[in-house]
């Protein structure tokens, strides 16, 4: 555990919509004395600090002389509060100027700039949150599309650390069945590891784990380049996509001379969707340059979906180009609507840019393929966060080991090394490590004693 | 100090001469203390109020870190112990322990004469009723006795184990004692109690003792002793001992039924005892009610010494009124004419709540006192004589104003119960079990010289003789590491060895590793190494083959260590860590802990809690 070191108790204040033009825009303040320093920029003069927490007030703050502007004010008492301090959410109108003014305002009668995740910060100091909850609502706020933040919330309500906490039992019982042989070598006490729950928390773990994997993806997003020889309908495809004209389409083969790049939405993944130079032979310097760049984008996406157009078939040029891709690719047979469509080969998807036709079900393939597989089943919780996807597969390692351990005859103290470290592993995703209560299961379960 | 020792009567006294007051006692004398321990009765130094045996599994290792301390209990079962085993041969290096019967009558005979004959260190046959605090309440003086004797002191150590308001039941019965035939000291719980103590109440029990004579043997199990004692001291190369044997014998549905139907009678069922009793070592009564389904439960029988015929039910502790015993005792094979010579019963007492502790073992509100034993709230004779010789170690430091030595989980069993006693403190019988060391593999019964001599050495508790033994012990290990690094399987070897061809050319480190290889087997193939210690090359044997494993925990040692070395400075103002929640904020000004790893185990201490306090510490720091 290494939080940064913020001063853990001073009023901070900081902006928590964007920092862009809207109708509204939100700041939050927390800390020891936030409202008493409030009180003193409030018009009609309000005592803040006297008001019941979870109360809204409308009233303007003054700079000096001169009102800022009116606002609404959600007063918070600790340890009633988000942050478990006392504290306030100012509505504000969402002019730029407005919201510099006011912040300025504060800083200048006191508070300090939050800094990044601080808020979040002093929840989990002051014990309003556990680590995973903690670290789901930095990624809600950071969420991209509605899944993404389902997922998070799912977290925000201990799904992830339920699991984490049932597989963690069954080693803290293995642990104890392993314990008591140990401290009670002449008892009767049998000592069989219990395989079967054993299997079933590793494969609950691994499945975490797995779906880790696809959390990263859409918390951070994955890139997909449309690839293909010019005019195959490479921005045709990719103004589809994004359902508005951002590509300039045109007949003229090379129309795209360089990568264009917009974000869309897939199946609730966000994608970096990148429309590239199409590849053909050119001596025009611009067009070369084109290319090249074209290369980089494609090496560094997580999808391509090289395109070929149907009507003119598989050139040796794409066959060269298809051979080279080193990640997952889609073929699209493209220009599937006209009267001259050729036979399509095996592993090419028939899509129509130009009609739309056969998009959706290209969509589900770039989906199943930036995730690796089918999207999982929505009600599974994910792990999305480096910390925990670190400390899950530290889990499972050590788990790997001590199985592998016990078909070697490997003996108990030993083996308990390996489950002490998947205890340990586990206990720091959620937060709370305890030997304790290995004891107290050994005195439950076992009759022990003589 | 403000006071030079000839203030005093004596340097120190040490209440209670069991197996805290003794260690200590001695270890105080042995450090140039003159010190007085003050005995209720001069006769029963060193008894062994339970079972007859002396290690354990946890409880061995802690008895070969008393002597590598520079304690006596190893030294006091090497002579007098009648059986020896080695327990947990097969479970692994890490948890294997010694354990002996004693010979009772010959263990405390034999404590009595060490004491006697320890320069610097007088007996005396008393009852301490109060403590002589000075005028500010904060520092011992000395002790009051029964008969209004005033001793002073500018140390004292308290070890009254059992008998500090003690009270014995069977069935319906109960009266003041604090052992079946002795009186308990009354006085002196109550007058710790003014003080402000947290004084609690714990019950422990023992079984009936029977006559040796009555038992069928021919319908237990027999159970042997190892072929070759091994000594608990690191000083002694052999014990040459007489072995007898034990045996075993079980409950069975009629002996539960008896007790079922007699439950209501029982002190512990009938409500009569507050105390709690240790979950680890239940009544026979408490398995039966807790434990249903079991269809029998193991019974150990222990010869009590070779001068006597009585002999120990190990298993069958209880305080169901005598003719109940009689009853459910004669159900089990091999005692159907059992003579009971010593009832079965239940004791309670006054222990204090460990957590008014320093890890010294010195109370945080009165200076100069000092606790150790079951009067911490710890059972068993190997934790009471590791905190005696602690309390006897730290007591001696107080009185020369230097540093306490305190132990880490990570370097001794020792200091993972002490830690645990006062961060946790108890509400039960605190016994020691290797699952409470996290560290285990590195707190080896065989190296607790290693670990623990060259500290005894630098107070003083250990002499060059020690020292030097332990020298040889550290090059001969190494020696025998080097061995293994540089001799190569060779042709003969493979020839005398056939899974050694796999090997042929590599180094016999590398074919250790392999596990169907020891390095017995390895030793008849070299001269050197056959000539090296067993001790040296089973240590080395481990350190081959379990190296991924050591170098694990070595690493879960590093992270321990880290929160460890984060210290807490003594004067550290709690009122000042500001966003603590309240309970964690009364939890650490109670135990004042030394460290941010300390402060992360105390109940009620919160993760968020120890991150405020790293901040803050951090804070301060700059």
């Amino acid at each position: 555990m290494s939080p940064a070191v913020h001063s853990p108790d001073d009023p901070i204040a900081a902006l928590a919509t964007p920092a862009a033009s809207s109708a509204l825009a939100v700041i939050r303040v927390s800390g020891p004395g936030s409202l008493a320093m409030l009180s003193g920029l409030t018009a009609p003069s309000r005592d803040l600090s006297g008001m019941r927490g979870h109360t809204i007030h409308r009233l303007r703050l003054r700079d000096g002389d001169e009102d800022v502007d009116d606002v609404l004010l959600a007063v918070y008492q600790a340890p009633r509060s988000y942050t478990g301090e006392e504290g306030a959410e100012i509505f504000c109108h969402g002019s730029l100027p407005v919201i510099q003014r006011l912040l300025s305002l504060l800083i200048r009668s006191g508070f300090r700039q939050a800094g990044p995740g601080e808020f979040t910060q002093r929840a989990f100091l002051n014990g309003r949150m556990d680590l995973t909850r903690a670290e789901a609502v930095n990624e809600i706020v950071r969420a991209r599309t509605d899944r993404a933040r389902g997922l998070a919330l799912q977290r925000l309500a201990g799904a992830v650390e339920e699991r984490i906490r049932s597989a963690r039992e069954a080693l803290v019982d293995l642990r104890a069945s392993l314990e008591v042989m140990i401290d009670y070598p002449e008892e009767e006490t049998g000592d069989a590891v219990d395989d079967v729950r054993l299997q079933a928390a590793v494969d609950l773990l691994s499945s975490l784990s797995r779906g880790a994997r696809q959390g990263r993806i859409y918390q951070e997003g994955a890139s997909v380049a449309i690839a293909g020889a010019t005019n195959a309908g490479k921005s045709r495809l990719f103004n589809a996509m994004l359902r508005q004209d951002r590509a300039i389409v045109s007949e003229i083969h090379g129309t795209t001379r360089d990568w264009l790049e917009a974000s869309v939405n897939l199946g609730g993944v966000p994608v970096r969707l990148y429309d590239t130079a199409g590849i053909r032979d050119s001596l025009d310097p611009l067009e070369v340059e084109g290319m090249r760049r074209t290369e980089e984008v494609i090496r560094a996406a997580d999808v391509v979906v090289y395109l070929v157009d149907g009507t003119r078939g598989v050139s040796p040029e794409d066959e060269r180009t298809l051979a080279g891709l080193s990640g997952p690719a889609i073929r699209v047979w493209n220009k599937a609507d006209l009267p001259g469509l050729l036979p399509r080969p095996e592993g090419f998807l028939p899509v129509s840019a130009a009609t739309a036709d056969g998009i959706d079900s290209l969509e589900a393939g770039i989906v199943g393929a930036v995730l690796g597989g089918d999207p999982r089943d929505s009600s599974e919780p994910l792990v999305s966060s480096d910390r925990q996807r670190d400390l899950l597969d530290q889990a499972l390692a050590a788990l790997t080991r001590f199985s592998q351990a016990r078909t070697r005859q490997v003996p108990p103290d030993l083996l308990a090394v390996d489950l002490a470290d998947a205890l340990e592993a586990l206990g720091e995703m959620t937060g709370e490590v305890t030997s304790a209560e290995i004891l107290d299961r050994m005195f439950s379960q076992f009759c022990v004693g003589k | 100090m403000s006071h030079s020792p000839s203030d005093f009567d004596v340097d120190a006294i040490v209440i209670g001469a069991g197996h805290a007051g003794i260690e200590a006692a001695l270890a105080l004398a042995r450090l140039g203390c003159s010190t007085l321990l003050v005995t209720q009765s001069l006769d029963t130094i060193g008894r062994m109020s339970c079972n007859p045996a002396i290690g354990g599994i946890a409880k061995g290792n802690l008895v070969r870190e008393i002597d590598a301390l520079g304690g006596q209990m190893a030294k006091l079962i090497d002579s007098t112990m009648i059986q020896f085993r080695m327990l947990n041969a097969s479970r692994g290096p890490a948890v294997q322990a010694p354990r002996a019967q004693a010979d009772k009558q010959a263990y405390a005979a034999l404590a009595k004469r060490t004491l006697e004959s320890q320069p610097s260190l007088s007996l005396f046959q008393d009852t301490v009723t109060d403590l002589i605090v000075d005028s500010s309440g904060a520092r011992v003086g000395g002790v009051v006795t029964e008969r209004g004797r005033r001793i002073t002191a500018g140390v004292v150590v308290l070890t009254t184990g059992t008998f500090m308001e003690g009270k014995l039941f069977i069935g319906d019965w109960s009266a003041s004692g604090g052992r079946l035939g002795e009186p308990a000291a009354v006085g002196l719980g109550t007058s710790l109690r003014q003080r402000g103590f947290t004084v609690g109440r714990m019950k422990t029990g023992t079984p009936a003792r029977g006559l040796g004579a009555s038992l069928d043997k021919g319908r237990m199990e027999l159970q042997l002793p190892d072929p070759h004692a091994l000594p608990f001291s690191f000083a002694a190369d052999r014990v040459d001992r007489p072995s007898v044997p034990c045996w075993i014998t079980y409950t069975n549905a009629e002996t539960h039924r008896i007790i079922r139907e007699n439950i209501h009678r029982s002190p512990l069922y009938g409500g009569k005892i507050v105390g709690r009793g240790p979950r680890y070592c239940p009544s026979i009564e408490d398995k039966v009610v807790r434990f249903p389904d079991r269809e029998r439960h193991q019974v150990f029988v222990e010869p009590e010494g070779l001068g006597t015929d009585e002999v120990y039910l190990n298993g069958v502790s209880s305080s169901l009124p005598e003719d109940v015993q009689d009853a459910f005792l004669r159900t089990l094979p091999g005692l159907e004419h059992l003579q009971i010579v010593r009832p079965g019963y239940a004791v309670e007492y006054d222990y204090l709540q460990p957590t008014q502790l320093f890890p010294s073992l010195m109370t945080k509100s009165i200076a100069g006192l000092f606790v150790a034993g079951q009067t911490n709230g710890t059972s068993g004779y190997e934790e009471a004589g590791a905190q005696g010789v602690m309390a006897g170690i730290n007591a001696a430091l107080y009185l020369q104003s230097r540093e306490p030595l305190v132990l880490t989980r990570a370097e001794a069993y020792i200091g993972v119960m002490i830690d645990d006693l006062v961060t946790l403190g108890t509400e039960e019988p605190y016994r020691l079990f290797t699952s409470r060391a996290e560290y285990r593999l590195s707190l080896r019964h065989d190296t607790a010289d290693i670990r623990l001599t060259p500290a005894a050495g630098r107070i003083g508790l250990q002499g060059p003789e020690a020292l030097e033994r332990l020298d040889r012990k550290v090059r001969g290990l190494e020696e025998v590491r080097e061995l293994l690094r540089t001799r190569k399987v060779a042709a003969a070897d493979v020839d005398a060895m056939a899974q050694l061809e796999t090997h042929r050319g590599r180094s016999f480190e590398q074919a250790l590793k392999d596990p169907r290889i020891t390095i017995a087997e390895l030793a008849r193939r070299d001269p050197l190494l056959g000539a090296a210690a067993a001790e040296w090359l089973s240590l080395a044997e481990s350190a081959v083959k379990y190296d991924g494993y050591i170098r694990r925990q070595e690493e879960q040692m590093g992270r321990f260590r880290g929160m460890e070395e984060r210290r807490i400075p003594a004067d550290f103002d709690w009122h000042s860590l500001a966003g603590i929640s309240s309970e964690a904020r009364e939890k650490l000004q109670a135990i004042r802990p030394g460290s941010v790893g300390q402060a992360s185990r105390i109940p009620g201490v919160r993760p968020p809690d120890v991150a405020l306090l790293m901040i803050h510490l951090k804070k301060d720091a700059h």
